[in-house]
């Protein structure tokens, strides 16, 4: 449990860091550090595949686009407008609220007894495939609906048009 | 489902005919491919059909019928779509598959009978819209448009999401028949998680169809994308997600409406206000419709509000009345942009003299949208306001008809610019497409206004 | 929650890390040490094959790269979802061809796409 609560206080540690570096390139590299915090959460929660996959595609794969999109941006000028005070005083009110939501939800729940899965291994690649395959069968072929369109839409709008407009 | 296999197949079909040179092919292909749909979700009809694939999806009249509206708008706008992307770029194809695209994942949406389902629907469906908005690469606004709906739409991604999360972290489970037998085997124990995570899925829900106070990057989007996509994104899309909205509260949520409610009543009031008092203001015709469209959000939302047996039928009847003269509108709209090059009021002076077809139909349309007896908007809002007033929301409806009341003065600004004020002008070319739309959807209007019982015994 | 996890069984991977780590860090800070150092303006301005130095780093480039990227990305997750399937391939594929044909199914549109994107020649680099 301790190993639990020294991980939960780095991922926070990092993701306020995310957020209050002055440079995007370090946001983004604390974001991945983030990220690999989240692998070791769901290392401790047995959850192996979804450790893999935090560690293959958001910390390898997405984190490379995050930068790309940095590069993408002029980050020379410092063109980012100052949001108003206004702006700045809704977002804390309304995160704000959230939060007592959030809150509120937690604090009253009961203190349950400690649950003891049924089967330790669920989150194996095993596991999570036998369920994959059975159950959720249909939202795993239809994501590939998604992953068609991202495709298409990703080649219809970087590609450069052969003809000038 | 087959409704669904046909439509993705649909979609990669054309976009292979785009890469083959066919062109002439895409648009007569799209629209048998859609009318094939079409029956297909008729065939459905009143198969009392049992959740498939593990209590995924499950195809009852409610998805029929929703399914059936949203292929027939498409079908619509599909017609709409002729000359129109040639302009923009020569990825005509690319343009049909995505939307396409975006109307497999609103099918998904309309079916769902699980979680993962809905989320799932919603992201195909956002996906594709996204690209949309942004496909006039060189125009800012569109830029603009793409970009805030996908910040916006990522961000209530991510409340959906967590909301779903909590959902099953209170219940156990994705299904919605699980999720309702947890909430009834113990209603008065139901975990607080539970009660968050309807709150944030109300929170991502209404960022989706764009209700106050959610509702800020509406009018951008819709002015930014092109005007095709905005009739698109105001009709098919809101229809969808009040499908999505009402089958997850209709089915789960009912015993809990207590809690819900109040919270749904604030945002059905502040939509109508929002939407109604801005849009006064506005001197263009296109960003007069974003903003009415999120008064429109507040009539709907009263189905959700007084849930009982009517209430699908109810938000169906609307739905489909909105739909259809919101088109007609944004026809209208397409054909002043194009041939006279702004959208302002002003442009509409005189047009009934030497257009009178199409000011004949935008004036069914206008009367529809601001909902005027003898046209479906008025059976839409009547059955609305029934609905609401059976159970009790009394002030709420007499602050709707108010807020009504203002509708009518601005939808009739554009009558009144047609008929009365004198204007040189030249005569608009509608051709025949815009003609079998404009007079399909005018007739449309006027037959469910005069015998609403048509579609009312739908579902 | 504490006694039934398996993550006990990731400590030789920690320590594999900790190793990489370990020695990155440990040969950086020694030739940090051990080395000369030459503090003098032409030492210390960053090397561009001996050319002068031009503009800053920071320019914005070409779409192109994002392009491959981000599709790069999409089959990542396409191939992501092939592990969990081809850990329990020997067992489904004991009860018939169901395993491979709801694979096929997934696998066959994304190849859908995957003609398009070479047709389409988006990953050519003009």
């Amino acid at each position: 449990m301790n190993l639990f609560y020294f991980v939960a206080f780095l991922s926070i540690f990092f993701s306020l860091l995310v957020i209050f570096s002055k440079n995007p390139v370090y946001s983004v590299l604390f974001l991945i550090v983030t990220f690999f915090t989240f692998s070791v959460h769901y290392i401790l929660l047995n959850a192996q595949f979804l450790a893999i996959v935090n560690f293959i595609v958001y910390m390898g794969a997405i984190m490379v686009l995050f930068l790309f999109v940095l590069m993408l941006l002029n980050l020379n000028k410092d063109t980012e407008p100052m949001k108003s005070s206004l702006l700045k005083i809704a977002g804390v009110v309304s995160g704000l609220c959230l939060l007592l939501t959030l809150v509120g939800a937690v604090k009253s729940l009961n203190v349950s007894e400690p649950l003891i899965l049924k089967d330790p291994g669920i989150g194996l690649v095993k596991n999570l495939g036998k369920v994959l395959f059975n159950e959720f069968l249909l939202p795993f072929e239809v994501s590939s609906i998604l992953l068609f369109s991202a495709m298409v839409g990703s080649v219809l709008l970087a590609k450069k048009d052969p003809k000038k407009i | 489902m087959s409704v669904l296999i046909t439509i993705s197949l649909l979609a990669i079909l054309v976009l292979y005919l785009g890469l083959f040179k066919a062109k002439k092919a895409l648009l007569p292909v799209s629209i048998l491919g859609l009318l094939g749909a079409l029956s297909l979700s008729f065939y459905e009809w009143g198969s009392y059909a049992q959740p498939i694939y593990n209590g995924m999806m499950l195809f009852d009249n409610f998805a029929a019928a929703f399914s059936g509206i949203t292929i027939l708008s498409t079908l619509l706008i599909f017609l709409l779509s002729k000359d129109y992307f040639e302009r923009i770029s020569s990825n005509i194809a690319e343009y049909y598959t995505v939307i396409l695209f975006s109307l497999a994942g609103i099918i998904v949406m309309v079916s769902y009978h699980n979680l993962t389902m809905l989320f799932i629907g919603i992201e195909i469906m956002s996906v594709s819209l996204y690209i949309l908005a942004g496909i006039k690469k060189r125009d800012f606004a569109s830029n603009e448009a793409a970009l805030k709906y996908f910040l916006m739409g990522a961000f209530s991604t991510g409340f959906l999401l967590f909301g779903i999360a909590l959902l099953y972290g209170a219940s156990g489970s994705f299904d919605l028949l699980e999720i309702r037998n947890y909430i009834l085997s113990a209603p008065q124990e139901v975990s607080p998680l539970f009660y968050g995570g309807i709150l944030l899925l109300i929170v991502g829900l209404c960022f989706k169809v764009g209700a106050a106070p959610f509702h800020f990057w509406a009018p951008d989007v819709y002015e930014g994308s092109p005007s095709l996509i905005t009739a698109y994104m105001s009709t098919v899309v809101k229809t969808a997600g009040f499908a999505a909205f009402l089958r997850l509260f209709l089915f789960c949520f009912s015993p809990l409406s207590e809690f819900w409610s109040p919270v749904l009543v604030t945002l059905a009031a502040l939509s109508l206000l929002i939407g109604n008092i801005t849009a006064v203001y506005q001197q263009h015709f296109k960003r007069m419709l974003a903003y009415s469209s999120i008064s429109h959000v507040g009539y709907m939302l009263f189905a959700v509000i007084s849930l009982n047996g009517s209430s699908d039928t109810s938000i169906f009847v609307y739905a489909a009345a909105y739909s259809i003269a919101s088109i007609m509108a944004f026809a209208a709209l397409i054909l002043l942009q194009r041939q006279v090059g702004t959208d302002s009021f002003d442009s509409f002076n005189g047009l009934a003299r030497k257009n009178p077809f199409l000011a004949l139909t935008l004036t069914v349309a206008m009367l529809s949208l601001a909902g005027i007896p003898l046209t479906a908007g008025f059976i839409g809002k009547f059955m609305m306001f029934t609905s609401a007033l059976s159970t009790y929301h009394t002030y709420l409806v007499l602050f709707a008809v108010l807020n009504a009341a203002i509708g009518i003065f601005y939808y009739f600004r554009v009558i009144v610019a047609m008929y009365f004020k004198e204007a040189d002008r030249h005569e608009l070319i509608v051709s025949p497409y815009y003609r079998l739309v404009l007079g399909l959807s005018a007739a449309a209007t006027i037959l469910l206004g005069v015998y609403p019982e048509l579609i009312s015994r739908l579902i | 929650m504490e006694t039934q996890t398996s993550a006990i069984n990731y400590l030789p991977i920690v320590f594999q890390m900790l190793v990489a780590l370990g020695f990155v860090v440990l040969t950086m800070v020694l030739t940090h040490i051990i080395g000369p150092k030459r503090k003098s303006k032409e030492k210390l301005s960053p090397f561009e094959s001996g050319i002068e130095v031009v503009g800053n780093a920071r320019q914005p480039f070409s779409i192109k790269y994002f392009l491959v990227a981000i599709l790069f990305v999409l089959f990542d997750i396409e191939v992501i979802f092939m592990y969990p399937w081809a850990v329990n391939f020997r067992e489904m594929s004991l009860e018939g061809f169901d395993g491979l044909i709801e694979m096929l199914v997934f696998m066959g549109t994304l190849l859908l796409g995957f003609i398009y994107i070479i047709k389409k020649k988006a990953l050519d680099w003009e």
